[in-house]
């Protein structure tokens, strides 16, 4: 880790926060895949010296898509930090350092065992911190566009939704070959408010992108979250949620596409503390080639959160007979008076769909086409159409080389 | 002139011989029924011509204008003229039908037809819109499963069953549009029906009656009176 250790050495120097995170995550060190959570990453040939390259290497070009995105509002987010924005009123972006998470908590309690958002907190060059202010109402997606252009990216976002705001906005995630992306976000939601949110992880398959977020919702607020995870040599997304106020809701779709030897690790809890709060979570995500995927929720419900209704829903489709699927759905109640359901399934692609739209003419190919991007489309349904067609994209690409093979 | 010619087909289910030798030729423009008691045969027939997973071939062959389809796939076959409208049209989440049709050949104007057809068999536009069979009626199944024929134009049809459980407005809507077909591009159609009310409104060439996986009878449409008055039991083999 020399190398590496050196790269952070004048970041450290500069804040006595980010050596307390440092120092903790040398205590804690990375994981290991005897630990449970990190069972399936490949971290045999994970090595920190591989991503020693702090500064930027690349003056490549912003990504097609992030090009996009950056046409209307938008602010342009380069290795962590903010380089441009077009915000509409309302809408403002600051850069600072926040040693606490949007709760209030500090950041090293919160996040104390956690090896990478220990990295992100010693590391990120700045939080990006996103504010909508109280009673705004926006009709444009805004769009949060991350280029990697060195050999680590850790981005730490923070969006803030004042009261009775209403917003929609898309994380896009792209490039970064053999860089490790590690972003940490958070989101708060404040009474009354209702957050759109659609994060799309396009990375290169060298990448390793490994992500966590959490969400704070206060009484009435809403969160209605999607996550995209194509790219990346392992993709890990940690989604979190946390109910606090009344009547709080929380919507999570998780999305992926795995191909050649690819991990997709998904790990979400919704953390219901309010009464009355409901949680609804879906995640669907399909295996092809060689790749594996780990789906792992928890739902925690709180003593005192009555008439809790929280629903989970894992659906893994597997592409070819190497590709692998778990999933681990979990509960944790402590309260008698809430609705809780679960549902996994696990299997190809259904061979009497298939057999009816070949009984129309549609070719083999293109049939398994239509029913990868139909299975792909609940998950998209409101997202901007850079979003869309970069799935459609990808999913036509992945196909294709299944068919080389 | 097209011609679908089926000979001595005999074919399996679960390890189960459920067609026991079924010889038929329709041309275009015709009109056969199948009519016949529950477990005769008929739905298999329909599956076993369209390639559905789960049925398989002994013996026999079935061509299309001289082309033996048994050796090609479900979709070469319906590449080839042949099209099955069913009972339970499979609902496909996720995918739009205008894709589907796009993806199975359809012309750059299909979504112009498909209105258009839409409008004509009472299919409400927005429903178009819907995924493929997805959260529709039994009616507007198969009012869906007709428009897909008139943007697909095949030279034959296969109907199974596709007038159970309509009320009278959806039957005769598209009853009308499978009369209408026979004439606007000679399509054949191979109608598999329990009931005589959609025979009302398509009016058939040839009656054939099967029962144990044979057809053992073959008539105009006084056949459908017999079996109206004296069932089906007379025909047992």
């Amino acid at each position: 880790m020399n190398n590496f250790s050196a790269s952070a050495q004048p970041l450290l120097n500069s804040n006595a926060v980010r050596q307390e995170a440092w120092a903790r995550f040398e205590q804690v060190g990375l994981p290991t895949t005897s630990d449970e959570v990190w069972r399936y990453a490949p971290l045999r040939d994970f090595s920190l010296d591989d991503f020693a390259n702090f500064e930027p290497f690349t003056e490549r070009a912003i990504s097609t898509r992030g090009a996009e995105l950056l046409g209307g509002h938008s602010v342009l987010i380069v290795n962590g930090e903010v380089k441009s924005a077009t915000l509409p009123d309302g809408v403002t972006v600051e850069s600072v350092l926040i040693p606490t998470t949007l709760d209030q908590t500090p950041v090293l309690e919160r996040y104390a065992s956690d090896s990478f958002a220990l990295l992100n907190l010693a590391l990120a060059p700045q939080t990006v911190v996103v504010t909508v202010a109280p009673n705004v109402r926006l009709s444009e997606t805004i769009a949060l566009v991350h280029e990697t252009t060195a050999g680590v990216n850790f981005a730490r976002t923070q969006l803030v939704l004042g009261k009775n705001a209403v917003a929609s906005f898309v994380e896009y995630f792209d490039g970064a070959t053999n860089a490790l992306v590690v972003p940490l976000s958070e989101y708060s939601v404040a009474e009354g408010a209702s957050l759109e949110l659609f994060t799309c992880q396009r990375l290169a398959s060298s990448a390793w992108h490994i992500a966590r977020s959490t969400g704070y919702l206060a009484k009435a607020a809403s969160l209605q979250q999607s996550v995209i995870g194509l790219g990346a040599h392992y993709n890990r997304s940690r989604n979190d949620a946390h109910l606090l106020g009344v009547g709080a809701t929380n919507e999570l779709r998780t999305t992926f596409l795995g191909s050649g030897s690819q991990v997709q690790d998904f790990r979400t809890r919704q953390y219901h503390v309010a009464p009355r709060t409901e949680s609804r979570l879906l995640s669907k995500g399909a295996v092809a080639g060689d790749s594996r995927c780990v789906y792992t929720g928890l739902i925690e419900i709180e003593k005192g959160a009555k008439r809790t209704d929280a629903r989970q829903t894992n659906h893994n489709l597997l592409l070819s007979s190497t590709a692998h699927a778990d999933s681990v759905p979990n509960l944790d109640i402590r309260e008698n008076d809430v609705m809780c359901a679960h549902a996994s399934t696990v299997g190809p692609l259904d061979e009497l769909q298939r057999w009816y739209l070949e009984s129309r003419g549609v070719r083999p190919r293109d049939a398994e086409r239509l029913m990868i991007e139909g299975f792909f489309t609940e998950m998209l349904v409101g997202a901007p159409e850079e979003i869309v067609s970069g799935v459609s994209e990808d999913v036509t690409r992945v196909l294709s080389q299944e068919a080389a093979v | 002139m097209s011609q679908l010619v089926i000979t001595d087909l005999r074919a399996e289910v679960a390890g189960k011989e459920v067609l026991k030798g079924i010889t038929l030729t329709i041309n275009s423009g015709e009109v056969h029924a199948i009519m016949g008691p529950n477990g005769s045969g008929k739905s298999t027939l329909a599956h076993v011509l369209s390639a559905h997973p789960g049925y398989k071939v002994l013996g026999g062959s079935v061509t299309l204008d001289g082309v033996s389809l048994l050796e090609l796939d479900a979709s070469e076959r319906a590449r080839a003229g042949l099209m099955l409208a069913m009972q339970q049209p499979v609902e496909v989440p996720g995918v739009r039908p205008v894709d589907l049709l796009v993806a199975a050949g359809a012309s750059g104007d299909a979504v112009e037809t498909m209105r258009a057809e839409a409008e004509r068999v009472g299919l409400r536009a927005d429903l178009l819109e819907r995924f493929v069979n997805v959260d529709l009626s039994g009616g507007e199944k198969k009012r869906a499963e007709m428009v897909q024929l008139a943007v697909l134009k095949p030279k034959f049809a296969i109907l199974d069953e596709i007038d159970s459980g309509l009320d009278v407005d959806a039957l005769h809507a598209v009853g009308e549009r499978l009369s209408a077909a026979t004439k606007e591009w000679n399509c054949g159609l191979l109608a598999i029906t329990h009931f005589r009310r959609l025979l009302d409104v398509v009016t058939p060439n040839v009656i054939h009656v099967m029962s144990a996986g044979v057809i053992v009878a073959s008539g105009g449409a006084e056949l459908a009176e017999t079996l109206e008055r004296d069932g089906y039991e007379p025909f047992k083999v």
